[in-house]
């Protein structure tokens, strides 16, 4: 038996994840996880059907899973029967291209600029709207020529890492790959830039469960051989690493060729700041950091918490001499990727956005800093205030220092 | 740098994890708090029952225990009200009388003694609330007791869409999120309290809600307002929890969420550390000492080993030896046996834990 299937008598009904999750908090017909989740799962398991479009705006936060005192796997379960949910066709369609942003990457930076112009200028943004329901509240990250390259030269007392830089960084910000992979080699860390998929955590949240299995499986086949020479994975996207550390053992659970290989990756793949922060244990953290006069908000992506890391970022940031930096703690910012393009989930995704917003007009600071791209976009949409990666902060602050090269 | 070495590892979140963890904190060290989910107390009122009191006395330390936990109360924004040498009859949500010796500040106010005149109002549609059930019960109690106090069921309708059923949840989060509905709940209260001198409501007035913010709700009603704690999700339980989690955080805890520790690293007959069962491979958390409050339900990260403690709360085997100097065990102990160990239970050991770790050797606090 499944441990999933004892996991829900774990279940008993104390209703802490309701109290937590951010979409019950602001919509008042949403079910919430203990009805979407184990409640509708006992049925769904007697193959009693309960399809409801509901689960469509489970987020994908976690945050229920982290407060269950049970360790009920609350949003997997919904998870699930969101993959077998079925859409509108208007939906459906829309849905098909969120969950493959890799794709989409693939195909819009062919010719990127023409790309930028058509996903910018106000009547495709309207066409969107109406043809597929994408709400035009939002502009589009711009693409760019996908350039990011390992470095060809690595010192030689650098230890080898793979850089798994995930779809927003390939397609959209290579130059931010460029950063970590800067960072790492200034802390003896050469980087080789992984040649994987999406991760598949845009498949897994709009219900595409064979496309995350797909993109799974070519990633584990993509990573083997690094893996099978010991080399440790980094991430610099939340979501990125989140799936890698515990998506791809779900979706290739029971498959004999690829689950072994998945758990391997799960052990081997950190976090950038989790790297640094092994490195600084190691006693290896570069830390001639310069003088930085810098007030910065610090908002912990979902994925950051779900990964089960404490707070590296944040740590990190706060060695540097000079910056001053307040943890958020405000909740979930309610973009969750592709969720909050989605026309009627827009204004959940505000509403639930309202609260980090509040902290961070209150915080007043320079700039805020969270290491999920989509958080990002969120922060920047719903206050004044400019949201960038941690790690472009970090490396500012090491200056125009030789690489050790 | 290290972050994850600390002086203290506090493991658990129920009462006496969340005292230690303060009382340490308050102690200068460097103290980190791993939790998969609050303790059991959320799902209840939080207050002090005045009959765990003399069972706890013989303690030299309650009085200092329970002095430290109102003050850290306060700080997090969640005052507590009474004493341990006095006791009120505050009731429930089933119409009794529970003698309580102290408790948050909302629920304090429900105390019938005072022969006040008392309007229980109910809003329309949430079912764990029954305030014509409650009014009549509490008439009687205040007949018994001969408080000279009167009870009188109101009901408020909410016009806006609270969702089906409307819970104490939902009424609890608008509350905290939307000033436009605090003003509503304001307004039909002040028309259902029009001629009391109190009103006692259901455990609604928000997850987060500040002793402050509470005043304030009182000031613009223009009358006494006491809560009655309600079936789980209990309100003022959770409120507790959330203040304090929240205070912990802001005096500098580190907070681990979300995952369980399933191992003691101990070398010598000394904790160095614990193993955190993070996803993809374990989170190893360094300490100097750490303080075990997981609970009488859960599994113990001690394995079967572990049959014990000793006076100084650090746990036994079976053979009755100590299985490290630097652990300390809080709040009820698993297999104990012992049904109810109630919240001063918890707060005496937790506060306890919190002092035997400080002084045990700790040198992380300097950053």
């Amino acid at each position: 038996m499944r441990l999933d299937d004892l996991a829900i008598d774990n279940c008993l009904k104390c209703s802490l994840c309701n109290t937590v999750c951010p979409v019950l908090a602001v919509h008042t017909r949403y079910p919430g996880p203990k009805r979407l989740g184990p409640e509708l799962e006992r049925l769904r398991r007697e193959g009693i059907s309960t399809d409801t479009e509901w689960v469509e705006y489970c987020l994908g936060c976690h945050r229920c899973d982290l407060v269950c005192p049970h360790q009920v796997n609350v949003s997997e379960m919904i998870a699930r029967a969101k993959a077998e949910h079925r859409k509108p066709l208007v939906r459906g369609l829309r849905d098909w291209w969120f969950a493959r942003p890799g794709l989409l990457g693939k195909l819009t930076t062919i010719v990127p600029a023409l790309s930028n112009f058509a996903l910018s200028i106000k009547p495709a943004r309207f066409l969107m709207s109406k043809l597929m329901q994408i709400t035009p509240q939002r502009k589009f990250p711009s693409y760019t020529r996908p350039n990011l390259r390992s470095p060809a030269i690595a010192g030689k007392e650098s230890q080898r890492v793979v850089f798994f830089p995930g779809c927003f960084i390939r397609y959209n910000r290579p130059d931010l790959g460029r950063v970590v992979i800067e960072l790492l080699e200034r802390n003896g860390l050469a980087a080789e830039v992984a040649s994987t998929e999406c991760c598949g955590v845009p498949a897994m949240a709009n219900g595409d469960a064979a496309e995350a299995r797909a993109v799974a499986r070519a990633n584990v086949k993509a990573l083997a051989q690094q893996v099978d020479l010991g080399l440790r994975i980094v991430t610099a996207c939340s979501s990125c690493g989140h799936m890698l550390k515990t998506g791809f053992g779900r979706v290739l659970e029971g498959d004999e060729e690829y689950a072994g290989a998945a758990q391997m990756i799960a052990s081997r793949t950190y976090d950038l700041a989790e790297l640094l922060v092994a490195q600084s244990d190691a006693g290896k953290l570069n830390i001639n950091f310069q003088h930085t006069d810098l007030r910065l908000a610090y908002h912990a992506p979902c994925h950051q918490r779900s990964q089960g890391i404490g707070r590296p970022w944040y740590h990190l940031l706060r060695m540097i001499p000079g910056v001053v930096i307040e943890d958020m703690d405000a909740g979930c910012c309610g973009m969750s990727g592709t969720y909050g393009f989605k026309q009627e989930k827009y204004q959940v995704s505000m509403e639930i956005g309202k609260d980090l917003f509040a902290s961070i007009d209150a915080a007043q600071p320079q700039m805020v800093a969270t290491e999920c791209a989509t958080c990002q976009m969120q922060i920047e949409h719903g206050t004044t205030f400019k949201a960038i990666h941690p790690a472009e902060i970090l490396l500012q602050a090491y200056g125009e220092q030789k690489t050790g090269r | 740098m290290g972050t994850d070495r600390y002086d203290v590892v506090v493991v658990g979140a129920g009462l006496s994890g969340l005292v230690a963890a303060g009382a340490a904190a308050h102690r200068k060290l460097k103290v980190a708090l791993v939790s998969t989910g609050p303790g059991s107390f959320v799902t209840g009122s939080g207050w002090l029952k005045a009959q765990e009191i003399p069972r706890a006395s013989a303690e030299p330390e309650l009085k200092e225990a329970i002095a430290f936990f109102c003050e850290l109360m306060r700080l997090a924004g969640c005052t507590y009200a009474g004493d341990i040498s006095t006791a009120r009859y505050l009731p429930t949500v089933l119409g009794d009388l529970e003698s309580v010796a102290l408790a948050p500040l909302t629920l304090w106010n429900a105390d019938p003694h005072e022969g006040v005149s008392t309007a229980v109002v109910g809003v329309r549609g949430l079912s764990c609330f029954d305030e014509n059930f409650m009014a009549e019960r509490l008439t009687e109690q205040a007949l018994r007791i001969s408080s000279g106090g009167t009870y009188t069921a109101r009901q408020i309708s909410l016009t806006r869409e609270m969702g089906v059923p409307i819970t104490t949840l939902r009424i609890a989060q608008c509350f905290d999120r939307d000033p436009s509905f605090r003003a509503e709940l304001i307004n039909s209260l002040r028309m259902a309290a029009s001629g009391y001198e109190r009103i006692l409501v259901p455990g609604i007035l928000g997850l987060e809600s500040s002793a402050e913010q509470f005043a304030e709700f009182e000031r613009e009603l223009g009358c006494t307002v006491g809560e009655i704690p309600t079936l789980p999700p209990s309100i003022p339980g959770l409120r507790i929890y959330h203040r304090l989690e929240s205070y912990l955080h802001k005096i500098g805890v580190e907070l681990y969420r979300g995952f369980p520790v399933d191992k003691v690293e101990i070398h010598d007959g000394l904790c160095t550390g614990l193993r955190v069962a993070s996803p993809g491979r374990p989170l190893y958390l360094h300490c100097q000492s750490a303080v075990l409050a997981t609970g009488r339900r859960s599994v113990s990260p001690l394995g079967g080993e572990y049959a014990g403690r000793d006076q100084q709360m650090r746990p036994l085997t079976s053979t009755g030896s100590v299985m490290a100097r630097n652990l300390f065990i809080a709040g009820p102990l698993p297999h104990s046996g012992v049904d109810n160990h109630g919240n001063v239970l918890h707060i005496l050991t937790g506060y306890r834990a919190g002092n035997l770790v400080a002084s045990t050797r700790g040198n992380h606090a300097a950053r």
